[in-house]
């Protein structure tokens, strides 16, 4: 008796789960994984899809190296239940080494014009690995009461421009500015464990000093940007170390000058619109560094629902969702048709910063290297090396060396060249 | 109604413990046994002890060792005094105890993320702390309790939220432990004039010992899992080893390095706890 009634129970169960499996996209992304981004996934971007087409969508946020352990153990074990992936460039590039990815250049997605540089990136060695999604950047937010203590020879108008006088050494010089008029130092950096200090690092100022993210690590230009920050650190708010995102700083204008991620400044933007400028990163000897990041979407191989993950794609990259995004999580878009509908406000704020930097001429673009599990070793090199130097007085020729050896072996034992 | 036979009977009881065997095995077990494993393979997959090796050469382990003993070694001590001091005052039942005692609880329902935000925004630079003194004209400017090259500040603030964050849980131990004691053993004491110090001394402590060894043991092992009020209020500025776990296994993904730390901090605990158990040991006492 007992034993007809645990195999009937166990009979239902696997249908239940049969069905549930059948019915259902699975969206899986390292993406708007923060809760009010996922709120926005799943009552705005997937609702509104699945009341267009009929399909439903269940939105997975995960972390990194989850994403990477799971559509890899799914595709081994040839039990694939996720039919969508929303990555990084970097994360789809080394799931792509493992062959996780379908090729998709056989989709249509009819009136979409990408942007080129983002379409060129998407394909790897012939394979069209994903769709370009959204893409990002990360600019300097300005408290526009900041702009009261420029130094003599600059202008806002250098600065929203980014004109040839908006340096680092014109940064130096605003940050002292600030220090003495609010008796204590007004330039943040997020600093924290999950913040983004690092990319600033590896793809801002050693740009902008070098040349190159990684290849003149522990060059004689990088001694000199080394110094450089050196001379900068009494005039970065020493809380920077704890914090994660810019925009509570900015807002509660603990920091006057912030550097981070366009969708960790938004929120500062959109509250008090008509106090924050959005503007360019300063450049450096070699130009003006930063970085561009690309979001794309892949379908894993034997994926359960192909047909409807391309239908979901195209939604995701149509016009109006890609400005709603924008709006909400401050991903920027990555066709053309989308550019002439974002409406004026706090997104013109934004769109009009990262369009001034991507615009200046003297622009030295990097790439978050794909270095896949080692990434987390790659940027520890860097926040590690400003740690010793900066705060704890470390010799800076020795530091780099040594941590520039460490560098060059992670490229070298990835199989990535030195950027 | 479903009926049984004799035989099913028999396994029933075994049938019953088997989801939570499964469960211990799958979610305690098997991590258990893969941490030991990832711990002791090298990444060539080398049975040894490389890993080890590749840690103690690393001075971020020495400073997070340090910074977690110093932690231990400056939270515990002071949370059982005052949790003692606290106990004993409450235990005197005054009118109104119950009121402190609800009061002196209230961050036991506080996870330490909570705790953390918390005491950052009583200590930040334009916190409630900073406000106050600025606004009565004590300070100028802001003091800058944590952040850059202020670990040694942020330490102590550290120690303060731990404080108040955990020290109901050492206070609810020895207060129960308080309240079982006869009050025949204090009349006994009288009669032979004993003194209030005498009487905690011979009577009070003794009797609390079982109670206080077991607090001491929850919050010496507690200390070293200590890990979101640090995070979140030093980031990696004062590394410590639950710390190291994190960062090693969510932002390097070693996961060998982070399972060697894992390693080591359950390695210390156990020693810790044998240290305590032998060292600490009751003699029998009836209550």
């Amino acid at each position: 008796m007992l034993k007809r009634f645990i195999v009937v129970l166990i009979i239902c169960m696997l249908l239940t789960s049969a069905a549930f499996a059948a019915e259902v996209l699975n969206f899986a992304s390292t993406q708007m994984v923060p809760a009010a981004e996922q709120i926005f996934a799943k009552s705005v971007l997937i609702k509104g899809f699945s009341d267009e087409s009929g399909i439903k969508v269940e939105f997975i946020p995960m972390e990194d190296p989850d994403m990477f352990t799971r559509v890899s153990a799914e595709v081994a074990a040839q039990k694939v239940t996720i039919s969508l992936v929303g990555d990084l460039h970097g994360g789809l590039d080394l799931m792509n080494t493992k062959a996780l990815f379908d090729d998709l250049s056989g989709i249509s997605l009819p009136n979409r014009t990408f942007i080129k540089a983002l379409e060129d990136y998407s394909v790897m060695a012939g394979k069209k690995v994903y769709v370009p999604w959204m893409q990002a950047t990360y600019v300097m937010a300005v408290n526009k009461k900041a702009f009261q203590y420029l130094p003599a020879d600059l202008k806002v108008e250098d600065v929203t421009g980014a004109s040839e006088k908006w340096t680092y050494d014109a940064l130096l010089n605003w940050s002292k500015n600030l220090n003495e008029a609010f008796k204590g130092p007004k330039l943040g950096f997020p600093m924290g464990p999950k913040g983004l200090w690092h990319r600033f690092l590896h793809g801002y100022i050693y740009p902008s000093f070098t040349g190159y993210q990684a290849a003149s690590f522990d060059s004689e230009q990088a001694v000199k940007l080394w110094e450089y920050l050196k001379e900068l650190r009494p005039y970065m708010h020493p809380s920077s170390s704890v914090w994660e995102s810019m925009d509570e700083p900015l807002l509660k204008e603990e920091v006057l000058i912030a550097w981070d991620h366009t969708a960790r400044v938004k929120n500062a933007v959109i509250e008090k619109p008509a106090d924050f400028a959005i503007v360019p990163a300063p450049r450096g000897p070699q130009g003006r560094g930063y970085i561009t990041v690309a979001v794309g979407l892949a379908i894993p191989v034997e994926a359960p629902q192909k047909d409807n993950a391309v239908k979901l794609i195209d939604y995701l990259t149509s016009p109006d969702i890609q400005v709603k995004m924008l709006e909400n999580i401050g991903f920027f878009p990555t066709i053309k048709e989308a550019e002439g509908v974002i409406p004026e406000g706090p997104l013109k704020i934004l769109a009009t910063g990262v369009l001034a930097q991507s615009g200046s001429p003297d622009s030295v673009i990097a790439m978050i290297p794909s270095l896949g599990a080692k990434g987390g070793e790659f940027s520890a090199a860097y926040r590690d090396t400003f740690t010793k130097i900066v705060i704890e007085g470390a010799d800076i020729g020795t530091t780099i060396t040594t941590a520039g050896d460490k560098l060059r072996a992670i490229f070298k034992e990835v199989g990535v060249p030195l950027l | 109604m479903i009926s049984f036979s004799r035989r099913e009977k028999n396994w029933i009881p075994y049938l019953l413990f088997l989801p939570a065997l499964i469960y211990l095995a799958g979610f305690i077990g098997y991590p258990l046994v893969k941490t030991l494993q990832l711990a002791f393979t090298s990444e060539e997959g080398k049975v040894g002890i490389e890993n080890f090796i590749t840690l103690t050469r690393d001075s971020t382990f020495w400073k997070a060792l340090k910074n977690t003993l110093y932690l231990l070694i400056a939270i515990v001590p002071l949370q059982v005094i005052l949790a003692f001091l606290l106990a004993l005052f409450v235990n005197g039942r005054f009118k109104g105890y119950m009121t402190v005692l609800y009061i002196i609880c209230i961050p036991l329902a506080l996870s330490d993320v909570s705790a953390a935000l918390m005491s950052y925004n009583i200590f930040t630079s334009h916190g409630f702390l900073n406000k106050l003194l600025m606004k009565f004209g004590f300070i100028d400017a802001p003091i800058y309790f944590f952040g850059l090259g202020l670990s040694s500040r942020a330490f102590w603030v550290i120690v303060l939220t731990e404080l108040w964050r955990a020290t109901p849980l050492v206070f609810i131990i020895l207060l129960a432990s308080l309240q079982v004691i006869s009050k025949d053993y204090f009349e006994a004491a009288d009669v032979f004039g004993f003194s209030s110090w005498q009487k905690f001394i011979h009577i009070t402590l003794p009797l609390t010992m079982p109670s206080l060894q077991s607090a001491l043991l929850i919050r010496t092992l507690f200390a070293f899992q200590i890990f979101a009020v640090v995070w979140l209020l030093s980031g990696r500025d004062i590394p410590i080893l639950a710390g190291e776990v994190y960062y090693q296994q969510a932002e390097l993904i070693n996961f060998r390095l982070a399972a060697t730390y894992g390693f080591i901090i359950a390695l210390i605990c156990i020693l810790l706890s044998w240290v305590y158990l032998t060292f600490l040991k009751t003699k029998h006492l009836e209550v």
